[in-house]
């Protein structure tokens, strides 16, 4: 019953690599399929194809986010010119073709986070904390959201529509801080 | 890859080997006596409203009659001096051997103004008062945020009371990156409204005080002696 919950530093890049791995379904939907646990390029990223069959790249860096985004970026192009190939070599893909959509996780969003998002629809980035949950380690994902975008990752959005509160509820003298949307959004259910 | 859960959210099977692990910890963790003897221990309680002073009440008591003599002292934020002051008047008027101080509030400016290193809050078994908690928490963690402890109050059962505390405790981390320490929970067969005080509640009281003292989740203050020069 006890949980005890702690942050832990940055971690190794292929520890990253497994707790990634173990979590791609947060990350690209469920029933994604892992194709390549390290693909032989800059940056290895990781090959997926997701519930549709359509190829997704994993690009990451405990640190550097610039070095994930384009690591991911240069893979992105590689499968592209390479897909009857890849299509040839991974039967996940249903021989559909398709251009691969590219997740990139690091530390701390990469610079310009909301211009790329704004511009790039389909590009998911996502921020990443290591948790220790009593003797367990893994990943807290949190997906860089822009303004205008409220969808995390490629889970489909089944939240409730926003209820109109009039007021902030407040206890004691002090009024408590206000919640963005994401806070309300979490606590909305159980 | 479908239904795999991330481990962090997997809870670890029981084996024997880890309740053995975990009973042996909690065995040889027993509470400190003897040299601390004159160090009074401050648990400052965090109250979702004024309804739930039974729970202190009720823990004071629970403490006293486990052999840790311990005194309530209820925090006034408007009172004169501060809290060293109303608390040595506290020890010198109530029990002069008391081992623990739990100090009672529900002003979350109470507990800030006091800079207090540990907090308990206790928090009603609903969502609103999830949320109500979250906003308190978030308003302790712009300072130098404290360790805090939540006790639970009025879920329907364990697994309840854990989907609750999950819910806060991921919130907090996730949000304000600050962990929560599980102290337990109350269930509502216990609660004043449905029960007289009988042995089930004392069961329950005697797990979180077991917890605040193993886990050593209180302040050590001045000794009494100094308390009292201050007065």
């Amino acid at each position: 019953m006890r949980l005890c919950v702690k942050t832990a530093g940055i971690v190794d890049r292929e520890v990253l690599r497994t707790l990634l791995i173990e979590a791609v379904d947060d990350l690209t939907g469920s029933e994604s399929q892992l194709l390549e646990p390290t693909l032989p390029w800059d940056g290895h990223p990781i090959l997926v194809a997701d519930a549709e069959h359509h190829p997704v790249l994993i690009s990451f860096d405990p640190i550097n986010s610039q070095s994930a985004l384009l690591s991911g970026l240069q893979a992105t192009e590689q499968i592209a010119t390479a897909l009857p190939w890849i299509n040839q070599v991974y039967a996940a893909l249903h021989k559909q073709l398709r251009p691969p959509r590219l997740v990139v996780i690091s530390h701390d969003p990469p610079p310009g986070a909301t211009a790329l998002l704004a511009g790039c629809p389909k590009l998911k980035l996502f921020s990443y904390k290591v948790v220790r949950i009593n003797e367990e380690t893994g990943l807290l994902l949190e997906p860089v959201i822009t303004d205008g975008d409220t969808s995390i990752g490629m889970a489909p959005d089944s939240e409730p529509p926003a209820i109109a509160r009039s007021e902030e509820p407040t206890r004691g003298p002090v009024a408590l801080p206000t919640l963005n949307e994401e806070e309300k959004g979490y606590f909305r259910q159980l | 890859m479908a239904c795999q859960l991330n481990p962090a959210w997997q809870r670890k099977a029981v084996s024997s080997d880890r309740m053995a692990e975990i009973s042996a910890r909690f065995l040889s963790n027993t509470p400190k006596t003897g040299q601390d003897a004159d160090v009074c221990r401050v648990i400052p309680f965090l109250l979702d409203n004024p309804e739930l002073g039974w729970v202190t009440n009720d823990l004071c008591e629970m403490l006293t009659q486990k052999g840790h003599s311990s005194v309530l002292h209820q925090l006034h934020e408007s009172a004169e001096g501060g809290l060293h002051t109303q608390l040595a008047e506290a020890l010198r008027t109530q029990a002069d051997d008391c081992k623990i101080c739990l100090l009672p509030t529900t002003s979350t400016e109470t507990v800030l103004a006091n800079a207090f290193d540990h907090v308990v809050l206790l928090v009603p078994a609903n969502l609103d008062a999830i949320l109500a908690a979250y906003q308190r928490i978030k308003l302790l963690s712009g300072q130098n945020v404290p360790e805090i402890g939540i006790v639970l109050v009025g879920p329907r059962d364990q697994h309840a009371a854990w989907r609750f505390f999950r819910k806060l405790a991921i919130g907090t981390l996730r949000y304000l990156d600050v962990p929560l320490l599980n102290l337990g929970f109350l269930p509502e067969q216990v609660i004043p409204q449905h029960a007289a005080h009988d042995h089930h509640r004392d069961n329950f009281l005697t797990r979180i005080s077991e917890r605040l003292l193993r886990s050593e989740f209180y302040s050590t203050w001045p000794d009494r002696k100094t308390a009292r020069e201050n007065v």
